[in-house]
């Protein structure tokens, strides 16, 4: 059992589900009903009206309603919204027992001590029907989900069962339901709309409760004789099936469970038991120590039962509704129903793998709770409650999932759980302080103590594991043994590692806490509602379920909702902003969210402006809520740029200091108060244009005036005089000339002031003496006098330092977002700036090395005295270096046990016994084998050109192991063709550095390099290629010949191309130089290439005036259909020209019309017939004379020798 | 080992096994060792000095007060120091070993084993190593058998190892050794093996090497390339990546001189150096056998 949910009270009598809200009502025996959100765990109201214990009560299925029943003989509909009774029923003669509501008529159904069952109307609210018959208080009355019937039970110790299907034909209008009010009381006692169609009679004391199956024509009833017991019916009779026996006590409330097979029952016996429906056995039972249950009430549509006892209720499950899962790379593995199955994120595909036990269905909550993944030995781990914990260990079938009837047995073994900590190891919990770690056999390969007492382990990257205690996990090592971290935290249930395994999230029931590798804490999150689930992104945000709830949390701990959800959900993993769950069908499920705002507040954290920058152009992100949040977090200047309310904006711009930006706000809100504020962040700036436009828009002259006095603005300063004057602020004049240090003035002001007295006194001080004489004179009498001794001046302001104009501020690049946003110019180049200067200096680093060691090398090489060193000379290592026989004394007591092994055959040895490749023994080392069969196969002679290659092979064959640090490194033969299922220690042939494919290549760089005209460079390509193939090994006949027909594209080109290259160098000989052009158009060549070799010839020979050959060139220049114009123009032309002339200049070697080759050394044409000898392995045609010399075209084969032909496969051999 | 308490110098000796010899160096204060611990611990310190070249510093700092164990190290530090001494070095060797109160003590029979290994003469070497007695002196004697090609005798030692202690670091890196020469599936194993430690521990040259020598065996000479060139960056200088370059680099037909001369010049001794050489000699000779 899975307890919810608690509640302790009064008696609970009667309780009641929400269909749709996590909400449960719980009448208690003190006259109250509750109303409970059991998610939340709070009181949302109480309804206190009933006068005693109120036994029944029921939410409507639709309606704000429900409908309660009590002890005061009142039936009572309240509606939950308006927190008050609507209405009561009148008409029950003594205590109700159960009410209900009918699930789609205004009806409600009431069971009475009054041995009547009474159905209401509770929108006309009357009672419709009165159904008499029971002779004792009828415990229990309820509709039939579907059909027109209602299943009562009463202590008379029958169950009946009542049609009301003439009640429902009588209320098919609602204009004959106010008609029937009359008729009422006439069928009071007919009952001709409501009449009993069963009795069930068996129990042999008082039926407490009956209901009925939700689909099946199958009712449970519960009685005080201590049975539960199952009745079926059909059309005609019912009868009773089979009694459960066990309960101790009188049953109180018993109900068929809607999604399971089974049947729950509870009795005064204090235990709460659960039956297989079909068996008709106890499954399990729970017991409490004090409490009689009173009344079981189940979820309408979810897997929720609640039960009603002498202290308050419970809410609860009988079992885990989380399907087990694990996500391994690309795939969740998860249970559903009895198979295991994979679900690929890719493909989006769902695959069943295997079946897996069923849980015995002895017991509840026996499924699969866990799932560990091994993906290289493709291995699941599956564990569960069963048997006081296990596990099964399973191998997938490698590639055919499909139907498994070659399927595995499973490994089993027992424990509190288990999973890999490596890819062939899995850890078990077997008691609280000893984990053994077991192979894929489920053999124990070790065991190891834990540190503390551990009720559950879980993954902690390969080789560790994460423990948990009652109030912390630790970090523990299993092969070191020791305790890497330690972290107190609530009771952790779930586990989630990121994917680079940097964090760690542990869910407990409330709350999250993120942690580091080594569990160091990062932050804590705190839930009021169940966390559920969670996965980390790839930009390191924890995304998480609650019960209701898709949310995030940011590596700083913010957290923030991202979605809500209608059903829990488990996540599995995300993808950019899917978000694949699991739901509790186990139905994978892609949710797609908007992670817009988390990805923007994890840029402001990570400081990932440019991010942030293109996030506030492109999207949509407003709000209060992320404006309050970027304040919150000292980003004003961000929040800024998502206001559109000006005050907002003002403010924020000037908490950010924008003054310009505040300028434009103020001007637009245009109020006292903002530009005061705004003169006062300007004045702290010292930006002193604003400040004096503030002043001015707040008509603050004094503040002004001194502003103006400050920065030195005596033109401003004497217009203030003059403002002053026509506003006839005596004042504020008076100030301004003092400023300005105008005697005249400030004696005027004083004068027209009546300060006659003052102003002749200034006057008179600053010798102003024509005026002071004017005043004394109107003073007369009353002439102040003046301080003696004392020397006047004038008092002159000193003239700042800097005139006018803002303060001068330090030059500060603007921030990001100001710059960025404004002009949507980025200028993130600078982070980049720095980036590239060190590589620079990496790179020079680099080079110095190189030109170290260009000048060392020689140096090098030079030391290098010739010492023979054979270690991989196959032959030479056949002679055995006998073991010396004289071992020494001390070490005899070592060694007299010792006969050490002879050494075995080097696997380059092996290649060579084995092959009759060249190439094969090149790679071996054994480059006189290698030779030899050169030399036999092909003729070679001159091995000079393959000197390089040889080595390459050579050095190609062996990789370098680092084994033990300080000994000699193991040299590995590279074998050719691995593949995954060849055998160990068996021999392959040696993986060679020379292959088909890169002679292709070649061969594509010496075309490209001939069309361009880099004959050079092409010929070099080509002879490349055909000093290569000698030692190149295919693998199928078919390459063979494909070797083959490379052999001769080659040799053609090598030939043309040496020609060409011979002609242009006999710059004074044009009649070789025409034979020459002429011979290289009969190589073979591509198309391309053969209209060059034509034009070239063409041209040579017209301009020798040779036109009639010309003229066949050009003839055969068409015939290729040249897709340049200007060749075909020019072949014409020449064509044209030639037939006016069809004669040649001069005599050439040269007849087109006889078919011949051309002589390799001395390129000549050897026509038909004429005998000539061959290179045996470029197959070059030469003139006889040139027999037993090298041949010129590959410069590798002697002319004309014997040869058994080219061997490059080992097919070949076979 | 495979009871007992927590294990002070175990990651001390993972660093060693794995190759990050400075990281050995650098954590290796470790308070509260009993004697033979601390001494265990200076051996790991110094044979990590060796393994970076340093071999002077060893010679200079181990007198000859030191444990014999640090003796045996110093040899070996003499011995790889100045080729042109090893005779010496030898006989002091030997004379150690023929000593019954010291020739037992399984770091210097280890150092024998490697000096003799280096001599190539390997029965001498597997009469010091093959008593085994330490996970170090095991995992040598498979060194030694895979020299001799003796994969057989190979399999038997790490079967031994494997019942001592399966999870032992040096008991994987034998088994990769030894799966890398048979070859064939067991190379994925290996490779396995190699992938295991890059996510346990910190990625060290030996174990991009390893990783990349299981790729060039499986044929993935791209892959191999990009996890040289990764241990590259490491160690600009280490000698197996340079010779995996140099193999890596033929194999995909790209240049390859520039490692191989890189090579040369920081390890003239390197095998593959040494091939190259002999290669050179026995082609020539070749040539004129065959001319």
């Amino acid at each position: 059992m899975l307890t919810k949910f608690e509640t302790k009270s009064n008696r609970v009598k009667g309780l009641s589900f929400h269909s749709k809200r996590p909400w449960i009502l719980a009448s208690l025996h003190s006259g109250v009903i509750q109303l409970w959100d059991y998610r939340m765990g709070t009181l949302i109201d109480r309804f206190d009206e009933h006068d005693g214990p109120v036994r029944g009560v029921h939410f409507h299925k639709s309606q704000p309603l429900f409908v309660s029943g009590g002890d005061d003989y009142k039936i009572k509909v309240w509606n939950y919204k308006l927190h008050r009774c609507l209405f009561t029923l009148l008409g029950h003669l003594d205590y109700i027992r159960t009410v209900q509501f009918h699930h789609e008529n205004p009806w409600i159904v009431s069971a009475s001590d009054d041995q009547t069952i009474r159905i209401w109307n509770w929108q006309s609210r009357t009672c419709i029907s009165v159904l008499t018959g029971h002779n004792h208080y009828v415990m229990c009355a309820s509709f039939h989900p579907k059909e027109d019937l209602v299943v009562s039970a009463s202590l008379d110790q029958t169950v009946r069962v009542w049609d009301i299907g003439a009640l429902k034909k009588k209320t098919v209008s609602p204009a004959d339901d106010i008609l029937r009010l009359g008729q009422m009381n006439t069928d009071f006692f007919g009952g001709v709309d409501a009449v009993v169609k069963y009795v069930l009679e068996g129990h042999d004391r008082g039926v407490n409760w009956a209901s009925f199956h939700p689909t099946l024509p199958l009712i449970v009833s519960g009685a005080d004789d201590r049975q539960v017991k199952i009745w079926r019916m059909n059309d005609t009779k019912a009868w009773e099936v089979d009694t459960l026996r066990g309960h101790t006590n009188n049953v109180s409330c018993v109900l068929f469970h809607a999604r399971q097979d089974i049947i729950v029952s509870n009795s005064e016996d204090k235990s709460i038991r659960v039956w297989d429906a079909t068996k008709r056995t106890g499954l399990q039972a729970f017991r409490r120590e004090h409490d009689r249950l009173w009344i079981l009430s189940a979820h309408p549509e979810m897997n929720l039962l609640a039960a009603g006892h002498d202290n308050g209720m419970i809410v609860f499950k009988l079992e885990r509704e989380r399907p087990a899962f694990s996500v391994s790379g690309d795939s969740v593995f998860y249970v559903k129903d009895r198979f295991l199955r994979v679900y690929e994120y890719s493909i989006q595909k769902d695959t069943q793998l295997i079946p897996i036990r069923r849980p015995g269905s002895n017991s509840l909550n026996q499924g699969p709770r866990t799932l560990s993944y091994s993906p290289t030995e493709n291995a699941v781990l599956v564990c569960s409650d069963m048997d006081g914990g296990s596990y099964e260990l399973h191998i997938l079938p490698k590639d055919s999932y499909g139907r498994g009837d070659t399927v595995q047995e499973a490994k089993r073994g027992s424990g509190g759980s288990a999973l890999f900590v490596a890819r062939n190891r899995f850890a078990v919990l077997e008691s609280s302080n000893q984990v053994s770690v077991k192979n894929l056999k489920n053999e124990i390969v070790k065991k190891s103590i834990l540190p503390l007492a551990v009720d559950a382990i879980f993954y902690a990257g390969t080789g560790n594991l994460l423990c948990r205690a009652e109030d912390r996990v630790v970090l523990f090592d299993l092969q070191q043994k020791i305790v890497h971290g330690d972290l107190q935290t609530s009771f952790v249930r779930y586990v989630v590692w990121s994917q680079d395994m940097e964090s760690v999230a542990l869910l407990s029931k409330h709350s999250i806490v993120i942690a580091d590798k080594k569990l160091a804490h990062c932050c804590t999150l705190r839930e009021t509602i169940r966390v559920k689930s969670g996965a980390w992104d790839d930009n390191g945000v924890f995304i998480y379920t609650t019960l209701t709830h898709i949310k995030y949390c940011l590596p700083n701990g913010d957290s923030g909702i991202i979605k809500t959800l209608d059903v829990p959900m488990y996540i599995t993993k995300i993808f950019g902003s899917t978000i694949f769950c699991l739901d509790r069908d186990g139905k994978i499920r892609p949710i797609i969210v908007n992670s817009t705002e988390y990805v923007f507040k994890l840029s402001l954290l990570r400081k990932r402006y440019d991010k942030v920058m293109s996030m506030i152009r492109n999207s949509e992100l407003c709000g209060q809520a992320m404006i309050a949040y970027l304040q919150q977090k000292g980003f004003p200047q961000v929040a800024l740029y998502f206001v559109k309310d000006e005050r907002t904006r003002f403010n924020l711009a000037l908490e950010s200091g924008n003054i310009e930006k505040a300028l434009e706000s103020a001007k637009k809100i245009d109020e006292k108060d903002h530009w005061y504020r705004l003169g006062v962040e300007a004045l702290r700036q010292g930006n002193a244009g604003i400040v004096e436009y503030a002043y001015q828009r707040t008509k603050n002259f004094e503040r002004l005036s001194f502003h103006y006095l400050i920065t030195g603005n005596l033109d401003k300063l004497s217009k203030m005089v003059k403002i002053a004057e026509v506003k006839n602020d005596v004042m504020g004049q008076f100030h301004d000339s003092l400023y300005i240090g105008d005697v005249g003035e400030r004696v005027k002001i004083l004068e027209n002031a009546g300060h006659l007295p003052l102003a002749y006194l200034t006057a008179s001080v600053h010798g102003l003496h024509d005026t002071a004489e004017r005043l004394a004179a109107e003073l007369g009498e009353n002439v102040p006098s003046l301080p003696k001794g004392r020397r006047a001046s004038l008092l002159i302001p000193p003239s700042p330092v800097l005139c006018a104009g803002d303060w001068p501020l330090l030059m500060i690049s603007k921030g990001i977002f100001e710059g960025g946003l404004d002009e949507t110019v980025k200028d993130a180049h600078e982070d980049y700036q720095e980036a590239a200067d060190a590589d620079w200096g990496e790179a020079l680093d680099i080079g110095e090395v190189e030109n170290l060691q260009n000048g060392d090398i020689s140096m090098v090489l030079e030391e290098e005295n010739a010492e023979e060193e054979n270690e991989e000379g196959g032959w030479d290592l056949e002679d055995l270096d006998l073991p010396p026989e004289t071992p020494k004394t001390a070490a005899t007591a070592r060694s007299s046990v010792l006969i050490p092994p002879t050494p075995g055959m080097p696997v380059s040895q092996i290649w060579v016994q084995k092959s009759s490749l060249a190439a094969e023994h090149a790679a071996a080392g054994n480059f006189d084998t290698a030779m030899r069969l050169l030399s036999r196969q092909l003729g070679i002679r001159n091995f000079s050109p393959l000197k390089s290659l040889f080595q390459d092979i050579h050095m190609g064959s062996h990789t370098y192991l680092r084994a033990f640090s300080s000994a000699p490194v193991i040299s590995v033969a590279v074998e050719r063709g691995w593949s995954e299922s060849a055998s160990p220690n068996v021999r392959g042939p040696p993986a060679l550095v020379f292959n088909f494919s890169q002679l292709e290549k070649k061969l594509k760089a010496g075309y490209k390099a001939t069309t361009a005209g880099k004959f050079s460079e092409a010929l070099g390509h080509f002879l490349a290629i055909l000093h290569t193939i000698p030692l190149i090994v295919v693998e199928t006949r078919r390459e063979v010949d494909e070797v083959k027909e490379l052999i001769i594209i080659v040799k053609e080109y090598v030939l043309g191309l040496q020609m060409e290259l011979k002609r242009r160098e006999l710059k004074d000989n044009p009649v070789r130089q025409q034979e020459l052009a002429a011979y290289f158009t009969h190589c073979i060549l591509q198309t391309p290439h053969l209209r060059l070799a034509l034009l070239n010839a063409m041209t040579v020979c017209y301009k020798a005036q040779n036109l009639s050959t010309a003229a066949t060139f050009a003839r055969r220049l068409l015939e290729t259909n040249p897709t340049a114009e200007n060749q075909e123009k020019l072949a014409r032309q020449i064509l044209h020209v030639a037939e006016k002339n069809m004669k040649d200049a001069i005599d050439l070697n040269y007849d087109f019309r006889n078919p011949f080759v051309v002589c390799g050394a001395t390129y000549v044409p050897i026509y038909r017939g004429q005998r000539d000898v061959t290179c045996p392995y470029c197959s070059s045609h030469f003139v006889p004379s040139q027999q037993g010399q090298l041949c010129t075209v590959c410069n590798l084969a002697e002319v004309g020798s014997d040869a058994s032909g080219l061997l490059c496969s080992p097919t070949q051999i076979r | 080992m495979a009871a007992g308490g927590p294990d002070p110098l175990f990651g001390l000796r993972n660093s060693f096994y794995l190759g990050a010899y400075q990281a050995a160096i650098n954590n290796s204060d470790i308070p509260n060792l009993s004697a033979d611990d601390a001494v265990e611990r200076d051996s790991i310190v110094y044979r990590s000095y060796i393994a970076l070249g340093s071999y002077q510093l060893v010679i200079n700092e181990i007198d000859s007060s030191a444990a014999t164990p640090l003796q045996a190290v110093k040899l070996l530090a003499l011995y790889l120091s100045n080729p042109a001494n090893k005779e010496m070095t030898i006989s002091s060797l030997q004379e150690w070993l023929g000593d019954p109160a010291i020739g037992n003590n399984p770091i210097l029979r280890l150092i024998a084993g490697i000096i003799f290994m280096h001599e190539q003469d390997y029965n001498e070497a597997l009469k010091h190593t093959n008593a085994g007695g330490t996970m170090d002196l095991h995992a040598l004697n498979v060194q030694i058998f895979l020299k001799m090609h003796r994969s057989d005798y190979a399999e038997k030692q790490l079967r031994i190892m494997q019942q001592i202690d399966e999870d032992h670091t040096l008991t994987q890196l034998a088994n990769a050794w030894l799966n890398l020469a048979v070859g064939g599936s067991k190379i994925q194993e290996a490779y396995l093996i190699f992938q295991d430690f890059s996510e346990k521990y910190q990625m060290t040259s030996l174990i991009l090497n390893g990783k990349a020598v299981c790729c060039m065996h499986m044929g993935t000479f791209d892959e191999a390339e990009s996890l040289l060139l990764e241990a590259l960056n490491k160690d600009a200088k280490d000698p197996e990546t340079l010779a995996n370059l140099v193999v890596c680099s033929l194999h995909l037909g790209k240049p390859s001189s520039r490692y191989l001369s890189q090579l040369t010049l920081s390890h003239p001794d390197h095998i593959l150096v040494k091939r190259a050489k002999t290669a050179e000699e026995s082609f020539d000779r070749a040539v004129q056998t065959n001319a």
